[in-house]
């Protein structure tokens, strides 16, 4: 009932960085500690985790091509989150949709700009399909989505094995297959996304991609009727039934589009990731915790796709650190650890601010009923 | 082909062994469950029971390499539990954060840290002695699974009832219930909401904890990140499955312990299914059963929601 | 300060009534807003004492710090001549307060002794707290089922499990909080009976709150009456009439003629209404044998007919617990049929589907507006663009500006009080937000208009505001469909009367023609 002025909203802007700040410091220093407490020195994890996201020639490269389909998968949960919907089978998704969009790429064939439109749009696809049974089992029998998309996870995982153990499906032929069973073929050098050089590191075109989605969900979220509805769906569904947005329709539609950028993830990791992701070819384990990192990202933004970003950005500096990590000693899981820290640490300060403005609010309306 | 198919489902279901593992399996979901349960009653959702068995798992690993007692492990083990619980009770029902966030975050949290922890010091462990229980335990087929375990599996028959005692026979547990039914209604009678929910997770981790011991003490001898293997879900599915009620949840943990020792005998006994089919039985069971029963069952009305007094 | 009053005999009528409660200088304040201004109570056994105010006067703020909901800023509270601090509903309880609430008090999932039983400490014996459900049932004749489920229950029965879960630990000074919104007029009557005997039987000492003017004239000894956060009067019942209660209640002067329902003032035949003569068109809406089964299996609406012509407004009276919600949530495209039919403007609308009711034409005020009306974490301007974005979009795209514009002309149009078409909904007080579920919900210009309870929780102004309101929107061709379980309500606006009872329509009359006395019957189930 009282409106801010600039100064009020200055103090709160402190406020929050302030807030914010210690939490993150809090976890660093947990994370300082446990190194310590192990026998490590945390001054060169520090640095090995700089030297392995930034400094080194080519890192932020590879940062930014790790944050990628993190970014993707971010954007994605985002979208399901808006609509109310607990989405944590991104994991499944992506690796069942990298495996469609090995398949129908493989299958369709033609020139490389063509074929690299196959396999994103295939990517999305299956990633869709996929996040689709978790939709029909929960709009058909009540299914928590919870949980179907989290055992969708291993079965997805096994599904996919299985079309990796089968040359009619993604093995791939006895000559290409080097000493591994269990691999598919790898993508001819013209069907892979570009990664153009800029200034000495290779920055892949998923990049781009994870931009544009980015700022393109964002965007629709926040000015399209589609993006009003879906909103009003997440926050009260049945205000939303009376006023035609039907659970079911925009629900099953939203946990599919989060599966699709997911799978899209998975192609953008098969048609542009290098070594960091097999190669341009599928294996198992093809998605090395990527869907769990871009849902952790997407946590961590609070469902704004924009924030998602620079998060995305620091959670795979994380990752591309972690790989230099292990030279001094320490274990380079560590920086799981650190993820696990950060991210409960930046849980606290939204919880307790918006407990304290609601309670504000509430009360000065209070006893007016 | 069929009367192979038939043959092979009589040669698994008179298998010992099918029954002594299936029990092996069913008691681990039953330690997890039995605290979810008691977490859902309350209305919480409870998802970091998987980080409660596998942080109870380790640290009652960290016991036994300590003190070289089985005993000690299991305080450890329960101690690993209630800490995983009390940052989930404290984050999401004193400050309240998001629980789904918690809970997942936590997960991810306690497996890194096990795993990282693991590698650090390597605890060393073993199996706990087998107490068969006379008479008892030569019943055919279900004897030994029930009676000639090792001795930590007998926990569960203290546990089992007292829980279903605590939330039926006792104020708490009424108290427990009308939480998660119209928290509003309880507050106005006087209730502390979120001092109850948070007391049903510190339960979860409890039972969690002591899931973990027994994972590593009664069944499988050691400790590894992998040890829990996403069970702690297949647990909250059981008590959806199982209606939010003590025997349904019993029964989920069982049908569901099916399909994982199912799929062992199958290895075991030495027959030829597509593995990835196996390997994924028992993810599919779980999903085609909550899709049969999840439509019919009745959750406490205030599962999930939030509570802060004054805010509708 | 106690007041010192004489009756009419000049005697001192509180002489030998101990003094039970003793409020001095209560405050409460919540951020800018002062909730209760230095209140002085003072509550005397054997006696009833009435607490009349409108909606936000106050008064329920004042009961939760007696109840230890909430803690009073500044004052003190004395029980019985000892200055107490009351901490929570326990502290309370072993005062000998109790209360018996209006809302909000019983779990539906629990028997009657669990519920009962909630509250208390100490270990948990079904079997002492059965026999003390029957000790009760026996001295005030609250006879109740110990082991059936309170879901189950009507709303009067359930209220009956409130006055014993009240009355279960013997409390002294018993609160009643605006108890008569679930009771027919006749079993209203039976509660004020019963509290005669409460009070008389053993000292105690009972506090009615209540925004009506009937109740507390007819059924209380001692009248306080509290308008924004302070008392403003104290007299005995029988000292007081009509005109200066409303008074006292509103701060002006009354013409109770045209205000009398905002009071809880029955209107008596002949007393000229706020009815106009509309002209009133064709069948716009008509329900014919609709059937819904609610959760347990028991039909919610059984067999209900009805038709509802252009410019008239028909008044559905009943107690909650009817049907009343199931009927609104049905209008609001929030359950499906299991028989019957729907239609609009002889138009079948298929029921449950989501969002064909809204356009088919068929605007809803909800009976609980956060349930079904508002989305509270969205801007005032997103709320009033909430069922139909059509005025603001442009190729799916929402015009930012139209939206605004949009947005500050209701704001306007309809007094809407916020810090701006951004403001977010939850900053809004109930009576706003309620304005605004309305300006939505007439921007449409439907063609049947659903008020459930509009005015609940309402404070006088705003009852009177949204009266205008539904007239207007009548004499504009509108069908109004007005649900509510204020008979008042009803009688003041109504063209034509319905009473409904267990899910069907089993009376029908015309407001020229009411007979108070039949709508009572009709109310509480007895057949014509």
């Amino acid at each position: 009932m009282t409106e801010m002025t600039t100064s009020r909203q200055g103090a709160r802007i402190g406020e929050w960085l302030a807030f914010y700040g210690l939490s993150v410091l809090v976890a660093l220093l947990l994370s300082a500690l446990l190194v310590e407490a192990t026998g490590g020195d945390w001054r060169p994890v520090v640095s090995a985790l700089l030297d392995g996201s930034l400094r080194r020639p080519g890192r932020w490269g590879e940062t930014l091509g790790t944050a990628a389909p993190m970014l993707l998968v971010a954007v994605g949960t985002i979208i399901s989150g808006k609509a109310g919907l607990v989405n944590i089978g991104q994991e499944g998704q992506l690796f069942v949709g990298a495996a469609f969009a090995t398949y129908f790429g493989f299958l369709v064939g033609g020139p490389g700009p063509f074929n690299l439109v196959i396999i994103v749009i295939f990517g999305a696809v299956g990633g869709a399909l996929w996040a689709g049974v978790a939709a029909l089992l929960k709009f058909w029998r009540n299914v928590p989505e919870v949980l179907s998309t989290l055992l969708l996870v291993a079965v997805g995982g096994q599904v996919v094995a299985y079309g990796l153990s089968q040359s009619w499906l993604l093995l791939a032929p006895l000559g290409d297959r080097g000493n591994r069973n269990q691999v598919s073929q790898q993508l001819p050098k013209n069907n892979r996304l570009p990664s153009p050089e800029v200034f000495g590191n290779r920055i892949p075109l998923a990049v781009v991609i994870g931009l544009v989605s980015a700022v393109a969900v964002s965007a629709v979220l926040a000015r399209t009727v589609w993006g009003f509805r879906l909103r009003m769906l997440g926050r009260n569904s049945r205000a939303a039934q009376r006023s035609g947005v039907s659970q079911t329709g925009y629900g099953a539609s939203a946990l599919m589009i989060s599966g699709a950028f997911a799978g899209l993830a998975g192609a953008v990791m098969l048609a542009g990731g290098g070594f960091a992701f097999g190669n341009y070819q599928l294996v198992p384990g093809f998605a090395t915790n990527i869907g769990w990192t871009g849902l952790l990202v997407a946590l961590v933004a609070r469902e704004k796709a924009l924030v998602a970003i620079p998060v995305a950005f620091v959670f795979a500096g994380l990752r591309t650190g972690s790989s230099f990590v292990g030279s001094t000693g320490v274990e380079g899981r560590i920086t799981d650890v650190i993820q696990g820290f950060l991210v409960l640490a930046l849980l606290v300060p939204p919880a307790v601010m918006f407990i304290r403005d609601r309670r504000r609010a509430q009360a000065a309306a209070a006893e007016r009923v | 082909m069929m009367s192979g198919f038939f043959g092979a489902i009589i040669d698994i279901v008179s298998s010992e062994s099918t029954y002594i593992n299936g029990a092996l399996f069913a008691a681990f979901l039953v330690f997890a469950a039995s605290g979810e349960f008691v977490a859902e009653r309350a209305g919480t959702l409870n998802i970091s029971v998987e980080g409660m068995l596998l942080g109870g798992a380790f640290t009652s690993a960290i016991g036994y390499h300590l003190t070289d007692s089985m005993l000690i492990a299991l305080v450890t083990g329960v101690a690993g539990g209630l800490i995983v619980a009390g940052v989930q009770a404290e984050m999401s029902h004193r400050l309240t954060a998001d629980q789904f966030v918690v809970g997942l975050t936590l997960n991810i949290l306690v497996f890194g840290l096990a795993g990282f922890l693991d590698n650090e010091i390597e605890p060393e462990t073993q199996l706990a002695s087998r107490w068969e229980i006379p008479l008892l335990h030569d019943i055919p087929l279900f004897g030994t699974a029930l009676f000639g375990q090792r001795w930590p599996f007998y926990f569960l028959f203290l546990l089992l009832p007292a829980t279903w005692w605590i939330v039926f026979r006792t104020r708490w547990g009424l108290e427990l219930r009308s939480v998660g039914e119209n928290p509003q209604s309880a507050d106005v009678s006087g209730i502390d909401v979120n001092k109850r929910r948070r007391q049903s997770i510190y339960y979860a981790g409890f039972t969690s904890g002591m899931g973990g011991w027994f994972l590593i003490f009664g069944q499988i001898g050691l400790f590894e990140d992998s040890v829990v293997g996403g069970r702690g879900f297949i647990a909250i599915a059981a008590v959806i499955f199982g209606g939010w009620t003590v025997r349904g949840t019993v029964a989920g943990c069982v049908i569901f312990a099916g399909a994982l020792s199912f799929r062992l005998s199958v290895q075991g006994l030495g027959y030829q299914v597509n593995s990835e089919l196996l390997q994924s039985l028992p993810f599919i069971v779980t999903l085609g059963g909550m899709a049969i029963f999840a439509h019919r069952v009745r959750a406490p009305a205030a599962l999930a929601q939030p509570f802060v007094r004054g805010l509708k | 300060m106690t007041p010192s009053s004489t009756d009419r005999n000049g005697a001192d009528p509180h002489a030998g009534s101990a003094l039970a409660v003793d409020l001095r200088k209560i405050t409460k304040r919540f951020g800018a807003v002062t909730a209760c201004d230095s209140v002085d109570l003072a509550l005397r056994r054997g006696r009833i004492h009435g607490i009349l105010g409108e909606n936000g006067a106050g008064k329920s703020t004042l009961m939760k710090m007696l109840i230890g909901l909430v803690l009073p800023d500044e004052g003190t509270i004395c029980i019985d001549g000892v200055e107490q601090k009351i901490h929570s509903p326990s502290d309370a309880s072993r005062l000998g307060l109790g209360m018996v609430h209006q809302h909000f008090s019983l779990v539906e999932a629990l028997t009657v002794w669990e519920n009962v039983a909630l509250g208390e400490t100490g270990r948990l014996d079904p079997t002492a707290i059965r026999n003390r459900i029957g000790d009760i049932a026996d001295q005030y004749g609250l006879v109740i089922e110990p082991d059936a489920q309170v879901g189950n229950l009507t709303a009067g029965l359930r209220q009956r499990v409130e006055i014993i879960k009240c009355l279960r630990r013997d409390p002294s000074i018993v609160i009643f909080d605006e108890p008569t919104s679930v009771l027919t007029p006749e079993e209203s009557a039976q509660l004020f009976e019963s509290l005669r005997h409460v009070v008389a039987d053993e000292g105690r000492a009972v506090v009615l709150v209540s925004h009506k003017l009937d109740e507390i004239l007819h059924a209380t000894d001692d009248i306080s009456i509290m308008r924004q956060g302070a008392v403003v009067n104290r007299l005995l019942a029988e000292d007081a009439d009509a005109p200066t209660l409303a008074r006292g209640m509103v701060g002006r002067e009354v013409s109770l003629r045209s205000e009398r329902a905002a009071f809880g003032l029955l209107a008596a035949n002949a007393a000229p209404t706020a009815v106009h003569d509309n002209q009133i068109g064709d069948v716009v809406l008509t329900m014919s044998g609709v059937t819904v089964r609610g959760l347990s299996g028991i039909r919610a609406l059984d067999d209900l007919s009805i038709e509802l012509r252009a410019g008239e407004i028909v008044g559905v009276a009943g107690v909650e617990g009817n049907g009343q919600r199931e009927l609104g949530d049905l209008l609001s495209s929030l359950v499906s049929l299991d028989a019957g039919s729907v239609s609009v403007n002889g138009e079948h609308i298929p029921a449950g589907r989501s969002g064909a009711m809204a356009k088919a034409g068929v605007g809803v005020i909800p009976e609980d507006r956060h349930d079904s009306g508002v989305v509270l974490d969205m801007s005032v301007a997103e709320n009033l663009v909430l069922v139909d974005q059509s005025n603001v979009a442009n190729r799916g795209l929402i015009d930012q500006h139209a939206l605004e514009a949009f947005a500050v002309e209701l704001i306007e149009q309809f007094g809407i009080l916020c810090a701006g078409p951004h403001a977010p909904m939850w900053s809004l007080s109930g009576g706003n937000q309620q304005r605004v579920v309305l300006a939505r919900e007439l921007a449409q210009h439907p063609v049947v208009l659903v008020a459930a309870q509009p005015t609940r929780g309402l404070d006088v102004g705003a009852i009177e505001y949204m009266g205008e309101r539904l007239t207007a929107a009548a004499s504009a061709g509108v069908a109004v469909l007005l649900i509510s379980s204020e008979l008042e309500e009803i009688l003041d606006l109504s063209h034509r009367i319905v009473v409904m009872h267990s899910g069907r329509i089993v009376g029908e009359m015309n407001r020229a023609a009411v007979d108070i006395e039949q709508l009572g019957l009709l109310m509480g189930g007895a057949a014509t």
